[in-house]
């Protein structure tokens, strides 16, 4: 009996070790003269990559070719840099991701750029080794659209507050950095009351540290969140304490997750681009590449509009405003 | 007096209302039941999972997975209650069963295998958290019911604050404090709490004494379990919503609170008053910090600091007395069973 149960559990320990070839075996056999074109994502299992995989899902259907999604399960540099190597060795046509560090990549680049494939990347400007970057926002002018919304419903003088996802996220404090920039010229009334808190990835956190804003700053107007967390953190909280409405909440939220705060008021503006268009966007302009087709500014990206090329960096404007009456018709 | 300061709950006491008394004379909205009301609710989660890791640190091990355990039975419980429907009694039970039986899992793998409690629990850590994302594929619920979401804002007691607006004791505090009186009366009252102590003081002795020590340690473990599965519904009354990354990471800020109660990482210290004063402590000086309006790149300065100075006392008494005993070296013998 003993033994049974010993052998039982070496196959099924044997199970283990071999269950990841079963698995990928599933993905390797596609036909040849279809374009492979893969996404590299940041990390795996958020919505945000999720709502990106759609993207290039749909590109694989609309488009014809065998585009797939994948990605590290945390958000680790040098596992990404693997996978890339990996799609390189397989020999893919295009490679399009969304760098966890930009430098770390950059040899695995030049190794692809060698064996010929294409390079897409998105939310990385300045990266090198690309062929081009995709950006669905302009960094300045997102920043600043935060605040006009802000004082669109604050009014244009009072106190604020600024979340941010961390300290160190580079893309929230490069749009608070714009943003705060643009708001001492614009708005010279508005007072931020402290630096710029790192809780907006951590929705329970927010909620705490907004209770905490509205006791130590009874004048608090308005408070801007980055990081998908902070916005409905403060919301709850501002409608747990009865100030809904009174403090105007604006930030960077999921469609889904806002709309209950949004349609009680105790939310009122969400900025953000869909994820869902970045994926098909970079597959797309991939295959051009792939075709050996140019971009050039006023080029179509269909369902997405009109390109604008500045240097290798492709920009898209395809921001969206999610309020209380708009926030159904997303589906993310 | 002198008795008192013998203790380790005295010292973090002292320094809670030292604390208290210096960010009081920054912002008198600190001291006020209103405050201290939103803290105790807002903390409830940490503390539930607090009374759990301080059990299986007392009987000397560790636990790295309860906020997995907490997070898939969070998420398998919102899954039934959006499906089949319920109430807030079967939502916790559904929550605290998967919690206990994931924690009774790793009970008795750390016992029959005895495999460091750290690396086993490291293990099914990933193994939980990896099976939830392979299911789940990392989808959020927001729509959770009506009846769970407004569950979330009865108040046990109610006043009104100068606006008009209404605070008080939260349900959400009252499932804390059960658990707070469930932890001590097993802890002091019980020879299931003593046979705790037993363990984690000296498991050979334990045996000898003829504690089952296979049930002790798998009770501490399954007692986590249970709290981490009760600690996800809190969670998930506290957010409103449930995400399957949103817990994973508190594991340590949960050990520190406890640790800095006084349970000690090696066994067969600590007590349930000193877990509640480390988790109040944290969450003093993080809101305290905010109320102070002292720069959030600072945060995490003070937090080392004000660790490193309570700690500091303790453990500088603990010397200071060892100094006067002797220390008497027995070479601990090889048992055979």
């Amino acid at each position: 009996m003993k033994c049974l149960l010993k052998n039982a559990l070496i196959g099924f320990f044997c199970f283990f070790l071999v269950s990841p070839v079963l698995f990928a075996a599933g993905q390797q056999d596609a036909a040849d003269d279809e374009l492979e074109i893969a996404t590299v994502v940041k990390i795996t299992g958020i919505p945000w990559f999720n709502r990106m995989e759609e993207g290039v899902k749909q590109a694989k259907s609309e488009l014809g070719i065998d585009s797939y999604q994948i990605g590290p399960s945390d958000a680790d540099p040098a596992q990404q840099v693997r996978m890339v190597e990996d799609l390189i060795n397989k020999g893919v046509d295009a490679i399009c991701i969304t760098p966890n560090d930009a430098n770390a990549l950059e040899p695995a680049f030049l190794k692809a750029k060698m064996k010929g494939i294409k390079i897409i990347t998105h939310e990385s400007p300045d990266q090198n080794g690309k062929d081009y970057d995709v950006e669905l926002i302009d960094n300045i002018k997102f920043g600043r659209h935060f605040w006009d919304m802000m004082v669109k419903y604050m009014g244009d003088s009072g106190q604020y507050a600024i979340f941010v996802g961390g300290l160190t996220v580079p893309l929230h404090n490069l749009w608070a950095d714009e943003g705060l920039k643009y708001a001492k010229e614009k708005y010279p009334n508005l007072e931020l009351i402290t630096e710029r808190i790192p809780c907006g990835e951590d929705q329970e956190l927010s909620k705490q540290t907004t209770l905490e804003l509205i006791k130590t700053y009874p004048d608090l107007k308005g408070i801007i969140g980055f990081g998908s967390l902070g916005p409905p953190g403060a919301a709850q909280a501002l409608k747990e304490k009865g100030l809904a409405g009174k403090v105007t909440v604006v930030g960077t939220v999921l469609p889904d997750h806002a709309a209950p705060y949004l349609k009680e008021g105790s939310m009122q503006h969400g900025i953000l681009w869909d994820p869902k268009d970045a994926g098909f966007a970079m597959t797309w302009i991939a295959k051009q590449l792939v075709e050996g087709k140019s971009i050039k500014s006023g080029m179509e990206i269909p369902g997405l509009g009109k390109v604008e090329l500045d240097g290798d960096v492709i920009k898209v404007d395809a921001v969206i405003d999610i309020t209380k009456d708009n926030v159904g018709s997303f589906g993310f | 007096m002198k008795k008192l300061l013998k203790y380790h709950e005295t010292y973090l006491l002292i320094i809670i209302v030292l604390l208290s008394i210096v960010i009081t004379t920054k912002n008198a909205n600190f001291f006020t039941a209103e405050n201290m009301f939103d803290l105790l609710k807002s903390n409830s989660f940490v503390g539930i999972m607090a009374i759990g890791v301080l059990l299986v640190l007392i009987s000397g091990g560790i636990d790295i997975s309860f906020a997995a355990i907490a997070t898939v039975s969070e998420y398998i419980m919102a899954v039934t209650i959006i499906r089949i429907g319920g109430s807030v009694l079967s939502a916790i039970a559904i929550a605290v069963l998967i919690g206990t039986l994931l924690g009774f899992l790793n009970g008795y793998l750390i016992y029959k295998f005895r495999i460091p409690p750290i690396i086993a629990t490291i293990a099914t850590m990933n193994i939980y958290y990896g099976s939830l994302m392979v299911i789940t594929g990392g989808k959020w619920i927001y729509s959770l019911p009506d009846w769970f979401r407004s569950f979330a804002e009865i108040r046990l007691l109610t006043f009104l604050n100068s606006n008009g607006n209404p605070y008080g004791l939260s349900v959400i505090t009252v499932i804390w404090f059960l658990v707070i009186i469930v932890a001590v009366v097993i802890l002091r009252f019980t020879i299931l709490g003593r046979s705790i102590y037993a363990l984690g003081g000296n498991r050979n002795s334990a045996v000898r004494v003829g504690f089952n020590v296979f049930l002790t340690e798998t009770f501490v473990y399954s007692f986590l379990g249970f709290m981490a599965g009760l600690a996800g519904v809190v969670q998930a009354l506290l957010v409103q919503a449930v995400a399957p990354n949103s817990i994973v990471g508190k594991e340590l800020d949960v050990i520190a609170a406890v640790v800095l109660g006084g349970a000690s990482l090696s066994g067969g210290k600590g007590s349930v008053p000193g877990a509640i004063l480390g988790v109040a402590l944290l969450a003093i000086l993080k809101n305290g910090m905010t109320m102070m309006a002292v720069p959030a790149v600072w945060y995490e300065f003070f937090v080392g600091a004000v660790i490193l100075v309570s700690i500091g006392f303790s453990s500088y008494q603990d010397k200071k007395k060892s100094n006067n005993t002797a220390i008497i070296d027995v070479k601990e013998q090889e048992s055979l069973c």
